[in-house]
C-alpha cells in the first residue's frame, strides 16, 4: 500500500506540476502554442471519501483510463480532454454544490454523473435545470430516468436486476426459504424490492426480511436470520455492511445454502477482509474479463498498466461512459447538449460492456447484471450459462 | 435461549462501545478537553495495524503496544504544544476552545490517514469464529475486545481514584489553583492524563480494526458514538459509562432482533434525547 501511495503523490506531484510546465511551453511555442485547440473538459464528482469510497474509486480509474486512451488517440474533434472532478465525500449534499460549481464556476463542457444512485438523485434537479447531458455509469435506480429526469442518461444495468439470478438458481436446487435485506439506499432499495417481488414469483417463503441503515453491528440481524432458517440470505447493500454481515452470520453461527451480496464481493478489499469466510459468496457484475466485447481485452491491460490491479464493473462502466459521450461527440461533430442528448436517446454504442442503448426517457435498455461466485479466492463467472468460468458451488460453507 | 443470546450479544457489543468511549471519558470527561479528532485517532491506530499485519503478517494484537507507545507520545506533544496553551487562554471558554482545536486537528489526521492508507475501507481477518458454550455463540473478536474494554476501564478507575498520581489528575482538572497549591504540578499530570488517553484510544483502534471496516471517514461515527455513550453514562464516571455502553448494548441488540436494522441504529440517538430530557443533570462533568 505504501508504494501505492507513494506513486499517488509522484503523479499527484505531476498532476499539480503539469499546468506550469504546459504555460512555460506555451510562452516558449509562441503563436503556434496559443493557436493550438482549447481541451474540452469533462467535469464530475466522485466518492473518494465516504462509505461509497471503495466503490467509486474504481469508477474513477475507469473514467481516467478512458480519457487518457483518447488523448492518446488525439482526442475528440481534434481536441484533448481534460478531466475536472472533486471529491463529494459520498455526500448528496457535497455533490449539488459541487455540480453547481462545475456548471456554473468552472463552465465544464460535458458532464459525467457521481458514483451511486444516492448522490444521482440529489443532482438531477440540477443537471435538469442546466440542460445538460449527463452519462450516468454509476446510477442504476430506473426510477431516475423514468420519471421526468430527461437530461440523466443510464449508462448501467438496472439496480433491480442485480443478484436476479440467484433465487432462480436457487429454487431450482431445492431451495423453499429466503432472507432478504436491503440498506437504506436508492440502490439497494431498489434492488431488495425487486428481489422481494422475484421471491414471491418463485414460490420462495421469506423466512426474514429487513433493511437497514449503514450500521456496525448485524449480531441481531445475523441471529435472526439464524433462528429463521433460511436456505438463500440475500443482501443489497455497500462493501462495509457486506463485510459485516458474513462476519456475523459466521458468529453466530449458521451458514446458508446460498448466501448472495451485491457490490461488495467484488472489490478485492472484501477477498482479504472475510479470507475463508468469502468462499461461496455469490454476487453480481455487470462487465466481466472474459466478455467477447470489442476492445474489453485491451481496457483490461490497459487498466492493468496503468492502475496495477484489476478493474471491476464500475471501472468498466466509467470506461463506458467515456465510449458512449465519445460516440455521441464524434457523431454529431458537436458539444451541443441537446444534439448529444437526441443522439444518445436514438442510437446503440458498442462498449466493453456490450451493447448501450437508451430509451427516449434515458434508461439503458437490455443490459443486466451478471452473477459471479467466489470460488477459493478467485471471483468466477457462473451466469449467463453462455460465459460461464465455471459451475456454482453449492452450498456455502461459511468456512 | 433466544433471551439469554441477546443479552450475550448486547454485552459483547457494549465492550466494542466501551472500548471506543472509554479513553475519550478520560480526555473529556475528567480533563475537560472536548477532542473531536478522538475518532480520528481510532480509525488512524486501526489503518496502522491493517498495514502492520499486511506488512509483516504478524497478530494484529501485536500492534496493540505499538499504536498505544505511539500515540501517546505524538499525545503528548501535541497536549504540550496546542492543547495546553489553548486551555490556559481560554479562561472560561476553554472547552469551547478546545472543541475547534481538536475539529481542525481531527481534518489533519484523517487528511493524513487518506494520504497514507487511502480512502477505501479496510478490516484485518482475524479471530472470526467464535466460542461456544451450549448454544451461545460467543464471537471471538467482540470478546477479546471487551476483555481489553473492561480492563481498562478498571485499571483507570483504579487509577483515578486509588493513586496519587491519578488523583493528582482529578485535583488538577477540578481546581488547577488549588492543585497548585498542593504542590502538583499541574501541567506535567495533565501531560500524562492526555497521552494515556490518547495512547489508549489508539489501542481501542487497533482492536476495532478486526470487528468491523475502517477507512479514515469512520472518525466521525466513532467520535459520535463515543459521545453518546459519555454522555448517558455521565461524563467522567468510569463505572457509568461501562454500564451505560453495556446496556446501551443489550437494548440495541433487542431492538435489532425484534423490530429491525433501522430500529437498532435509531436506538442511541433516541436515548440520549430522552436523558437529555430527563436527567439533565447528567451533563455536567465530574468535579
Amino acid at each position: 500500500m505504501t508504494s501505492s501511495r507513494l506513486a499517488l503523490t509522484f503523479r499527484g506531484a505531476v498532476r499539480l506540476a503539469a499546468p506550469l510546465l504546459g504555460g512555460l511551453a506555451m510562452l516558449a511555442g509562441g503563436a503556434g502554442a496559443a493557436r493550438a485547440a482549447k481541451p474540452i473538459v469533462i467535469g464530475t464528482t466522485i466518492s473518494e471519501t465516504g462509505p461509497l469510497a471503495t466503490d467509486a474509486s474504481y469508477q474513477l480509474k475507469g473514467i481516467q483510463l478512458g480519457i487518457a486512451e483518447v488523448n492518446a488517440h488525439g482526442g475528440w474533434l481534434g481536441r484533448k480532454l481534460v478531466l475536472k472532478y472533486y471529491d463529494d465525500k459520498s455526500s448528496p449534499g457535497a455533490a449539488v454544490r459541487l455540480y453547481q460549481r462545475l456548471i456554473t464556476l468552472d463552465k465544464v463542457n460535458l458532464l459525467l454523473g457521481p458514483y451511486s444512485s444516492l448522490v444521482t438523485i440529489a443532482i438531477a434537479p440540477l443537471i435538469n435545470k442546466y440542460h445538460m447531458a449527463t452519462l450516468e455509469p454509476g446510477a442504476s435506480v430506473p426510477d431516475i430516468y423514468e420519471k421526468g429526469n430527461k437530461w440523466n442518461l443510464m449508462n448501467t444495468a438496472d439496480s433491480t436486476t442485480y443478484l436476479h439470478q440467484l433465487l432462480p438458481l436457487a429454487k431450482a436446487s431445492g431451495a423453499k426459504s429466503v432472507a432478504l435485506l436491503g440498506l437504506e439506499s436508492a440502490y439497494s432499495l431498489a434492488c431488495y424490492h425487486a428481489r422481494v417481488a422475484q421471491a414471491k414469483q418463485l414460490g420462495l417463503k421469506i423466512a426474514y426480511s429487513t433493511t437497514y441503515t449503514l450500521q456496525t453491528d448485524f449480531s441481531s440481524i445475523a441471529l435472526a436470520i439464524k433462528n429463521a432458517k433460511p436456505d438463500v440470505v440475500l443482501e443489497c447493500g455497500y462493501y462495509p455492511d457486506s463485510v459485516n454481515l458474513v462476519r456475523s452470520l459466521h458468529e453466530q453461527g449458521f451458514a446458508p445454502r446460498f448466501l448472495g451480496e451485491t457490490v461488495g464481493p467484488v472489490e478485492a478489499a472484501y477477498l482479504k477482509a472475510l479470507g475463508p469466510l468469502s468462499n461461496r459468496v455469490y454476487s453480481n457484475s455487470g462487465w466481466w474479463f472474459n466478455f467477447k466485447t470489442p476492445g474489453n481485452k485491451a481496457f483490461i491491460a490497459a487498466y492493468e498498466k496503468m492502475f496495477h490491479s484489476l478493474p471491476d464493473y464500475h471501472a468498466a462502466a466509467g470506461f463506458t461512459a467515456i465510449q458512449v459521450l465519445g460516440a455521441a461527440v464524434t457523431a454529431t461533430h458537436s458539444l451541443d447538449q441537446n444534439k448529444i442528448r437526441a443522439w444518445i436517446v436514438t442510437h446503440s454504442v458498442s462498449t466493453i460492456q456490450g451493447k448501450i442503448h437508451d430509451n427516449a426517457y434515458g434508461h439503458t435498455i437490455g443490459a443486466v447484471q451478471d452473477m459471479v461466485q467466489v470460488q477459493h479466492g478467485v471471483l468466477k463467472l457462473i451466469r449467463p450459462a453462455a460465459l460461464a468460468q465455471a459451475k456454482p458451488e453449492i452450498p456455502y460453507t461459511g468456512h | 435461549m433466544l433471551a439469554l443470546q441477546l443479552l450475550v450479544n448486547g454485552v459483547l457489543l457494549g465492550g466494542l462501545y466501551v472500548l471506543v468511549a472509554q479513553s475519550l471519558n478520560l480526555i473529556f470527561g475528567v480533563m475537560g478537553v472536548v477532542n473531536l479528532a478522538h475518532g480520528a485517532v481510532i480509525a488512524l491506530a486501526g489503518l496502522f495495524t491493517y498495514w502492520f499485519t499486511a506488512q509483516t503478517g504478524a497478530s494484529p494484537l501485536l500492534a496493540v503496544p505499538i499504536a498505544f507507545v505511539a500515540a501517546a507520545l505524538a499525545g503528548a506533544v501535541g497536549q504540550r504544544l496546542l492543547i495546553e496553551p489553548v486551555m490556559r487562554a481560554g479562561g472560561s471558554k476553554s472547552e469551547l476552545l478546545s472543541l475547534i482545536v481538536t475539529f481542525g486537528l481531527s481534518y489533519i489526521l484523517i487528511e493524513l490517514a487518506l494520504q497514507l492508507f487511502g480512502a477505501d475501507f479496510v478490516s484485518v481477518p482475524y479471530l472470526q469464529s467464535s466460542w461456544t458454550l451450549g448454544s451461545l455463540a460467543f464471537g471471538k473478536a467482540l470478546v477479546v475486545a471487551g476483555a481489553f474494554a473492561a480492563g481498562m476501564s478498571a485499571l483507570l478507575y483504579l487509577w483515578l481514584n486509588h493513586t496519587m498520581s491519578g488523583k493528582a489528575l482529578l485535583a488538577a482538572s477540578q481546581s488547577p489553583t488549588g492543585a497548585i497549591c498542593c504542590g502538583i504540578d499541574v501541567a506535567r499530570v495533565r501531560v500524562t492524563a492526555f497521552a494515556i488517553g490518547v495512547g489508549l484510544a489508539a489501542a481501542a483502534g487497533a482492536l476495532v480494526i478486526v470487528i468491523m471496516p475502517v477507512a479514515p471517514q469512520t472518525a466521525a461515527d466513532l467520535n459520535l458514538l463515543a459521545f453518546v455513550i459519555i454522555a448517558l453514562g455521565g461524563l467522567g464516571d468510569y463505572v457509568g459509562v461501562a454500564i451505560a455502553a453495556v446496556l446501551l448494548g443489550i437494548a440495541q441488540s433487542v431492538a435489532g432482533y425484534y423490530l429491525g436494522g433501522n430500529a437498532e441504529y435509531v436506538l442511541p440517538y433516541v436515548l440520549l434525547l430522552a436523558v437529555m430530557v430527563a436527567l439533565p443533570g447528567r451533563f455536567r462533568r465530574v468535579r
